[in-house]
């Protein structure tokens, strides 16, 4: 009676498949999205305040901006079966370029092979920072934006490769690792209003550890990256071109390549919530030998309380170079034009070389008011103190500005939304 | 006299209590007869995209503007409604995981539910037709 049992058992377990294969050949597309409408005014007269350093508007002097936090995010999900899943976003906003490449932010095939392992390849969000592939969706943050003096600095959105995801069940706790690896470029303002651009490409892998456990959250991370390009800088050539008066010129041109030099990254962050009061950290490490991306550290410490439909939360945050500032002396005793013709252009290296350093603190208090279901109305107040030599995460207003301390009072308010 | 009103007091608040539960509903053939409270949150809350017997789990919510959905989410996780957008909202559009199809009212769920092996939904206590079975009792408060 044995293989009766055996038979009758693989032929349920074999009904059971068909049943659930069925149910996978059902093909159900997702369409959902995000937005958020801001408004920042910034008192600083000299500088541009702006989310991230790929951006090139935003308010100065007192000026209303709409397009530093203004978005609109489309998603299209498609569920071709349990392991098999598409995923395209486009986000439209202010950017340099935007073109449809640049406009597309994911678009990814997704493989799972079992429950709690997961293959993408396409075009992915780079999973560097506590927020970094949620950071453009307003309503899932607790802020207006993510806080400037971490975020601002690395603008990566996403790149094109492959990562894989394994999700561990540990206790009460859940571990997920995670490890990617792609390509990316990225343009950039050359740091002063109405200037040109650059572009740079990098290519590089990495990982990140999350660990959840109750109202505990944990992780680290950590990306290797190649800059895979030079720019056309109008001083490369300036400086070789004097190398016969000025010695050093030629050594000063090399710390404007970035290709082949490298980037390391690492991050730590910490979350709790327990549904009434949260806190937020993190603290990254950036160590590149290209001298135009400075080494630096930055951390932020955040948290909020709930009340009803609203939370007040807070921030303090800094960013800070490790080496000091590259001082550019021309050499003298050559006659006019020529000693002030190397006057200028030692000026314009020096800009140049500590044009990459970020060097601020700063404050924000703020709310957010969930008065409707998938909308929030939020508020903040920020003060930002700016180091001479490192106000790299601004646009100068021109480049005759005197290096010197500043501070910016910024006051931002947002409707951001689901559907 | 004053025995039978307090019974029947004591009845209509057993009963209001009793109601309030909610019930975590799957598949009668489900090979999974009970779930932990952990799993339960591991899956609604898109940790986990199968049963621990590792059958695909299809998860069924009610749409927002019903009161099921938040005391659900609220006795399961302790988050509000607006907090439990967010936290999705994270996942979905991070590209990680798909959310919970949406279905009008507990009708469509507990028909969808008898529909589907890999169906997992949440109802309030009442008498269940053959073809779902109850997987979790939430008690609310």
């Amino acid at each position: 009676m044995g293989w009766y049992r055996n038979f009758l058992t693989g032929f349920s377990l074999a009904l059971t498949c068909d049943v659930a294969l069925a149910d996978e050949q059902h093909i159900t597309n997702r369409f959902s999205g995000f937005a958020t409408i801001g408004a920042v005014t910034n008192d600083n007269p000299d500088l541009v305040f702006r989310r991230d350093i790929s951006q090139r508007n935003g308010s100065i002097d007192g000026d209303v901006d709409w397009r530093t936090d203004s978005l609109l995010g489309l998603q299209l999900q498609t569920q071709w079966s349990y392991q098999f899943e598409t995923t395209a976003q486009l986000v439209l906003k202010d950017r340099i370029d935007n073109t449809l490449n640049e406009s597309v932010e994911w678009a990814f095939a997704r493989y799972r092979p079992v429950d709690g392992l997961d293959l993408r390849v396409g075009r992915l969000g780079s999973d560097i920072f506590m927020l970094s592939d949620y950071r453009q969706v307003g309503y899932a943050l607790p802020w207006i934006r993510p806080p400037e003096d971490t975020y601002g600095k690395i603008s990566f959105y996403h790149f094109d490769g492959v990562d894989t995801n394994k999700r561990f069940n540990i206790g009460d706790g859940t571990l997920n690792i995670k490890a990617f690896y792609g390509k990316s470029d990225q343009e950039y303002p050359v740091g002063i209003e109405e200037s040109d651009n650059y572009r740079l490409s990098f290519k590089g892998f990495g990982t990140s550890i999350n660990w959840e456990k109750n109202e505990w959250k944990l992780r680290y991370s950590y990306a290797d990256v190649e800059i895979r390009n030079n720019n056309d800088n109008l001083l490369v050539p300036a400086l070789n071109s004097v190398s016969m008066l000025w010695p050093q010129a030629a050594e000063l041109a090399k710390d404007f390549y970035t290709k082949s030099k490298y980037i390391k990254y690492h991050e730590l962050g910490l979350g709790y919530d327990n549904n009434s009061w949260w806190i937020q950290t993190e603290v990254t490490l950036l160590n590149s030998d290209a001298k135009v991306v400075s080494n630096s550290h930055t951390a932020y410490l955040s948290f909020g309380k709930r009340i009803d439909a609203f939370t007040l939360y807070t921030i303090a945050g800094f960013t800070r170079t490790n080496e000091d500032a590259t001082n550019v002396i021309a050499p003298s005793g050559y006659p006019e034009p020529i000693e002030q013709q190397l006057q200028a252009l030692a000026y314009g290296t020096e800009l140049g070389i500590n044009g990459g350093r970020a060097d601020q603190h700063s404050y924000c208090v703020g709310a957010r008011w969930d008065f409707t279901s998938k909308m929030a109305l939020k508020l903040q107040v920020q003060r930002f103190y700016i180091d001479k030599y490192g106000d790299s995460l601004w646009l100068k207003s021109d480049n005759t500005l005197t290096p010197k301390d500043r501070t910016a009072n910024v006051v931002s308010v947002s409707w951001d939304l689901l559907f | 006299m004053r025995a039978y009103i307090l019974t029947f007091l004591l009845t209509i608040s057993l009963s209001v209590s009793a109601w309030a539960d909610l019930l975590v509903i799957v598949h009668a053939n489900n090979p999974v007869s009970m779930l932990e409270r952990k799993q339960v949150v591991d899956i609604f809350m898109g940790r986990a995209t199968a049963f621990p017997t590792q059958q695909p789990a299809h998860t069924l919510d009610v749409t927002n503007s019903s009161d099921l959905r938040a005391i659900f989410y609220k006795n399961l996780t302790g988050k509000n409604e607006a907090q439990v957008d967010a936290y999705w909202a994270t996942l979905v559009f991070a590209g990680r995981m798909s959310p919970p199809e949406k279905l009008p009212d507990e009708a469509a769920v507990i028909k969808a539910v008898k529909n589907n092996p890999a169906a997992i939904g949440y109802v309030t206590r009442q008498n269940l037709p053959a073809g779902v079975k109850v997987v979790m009792e939430l008690p609310t408060p």
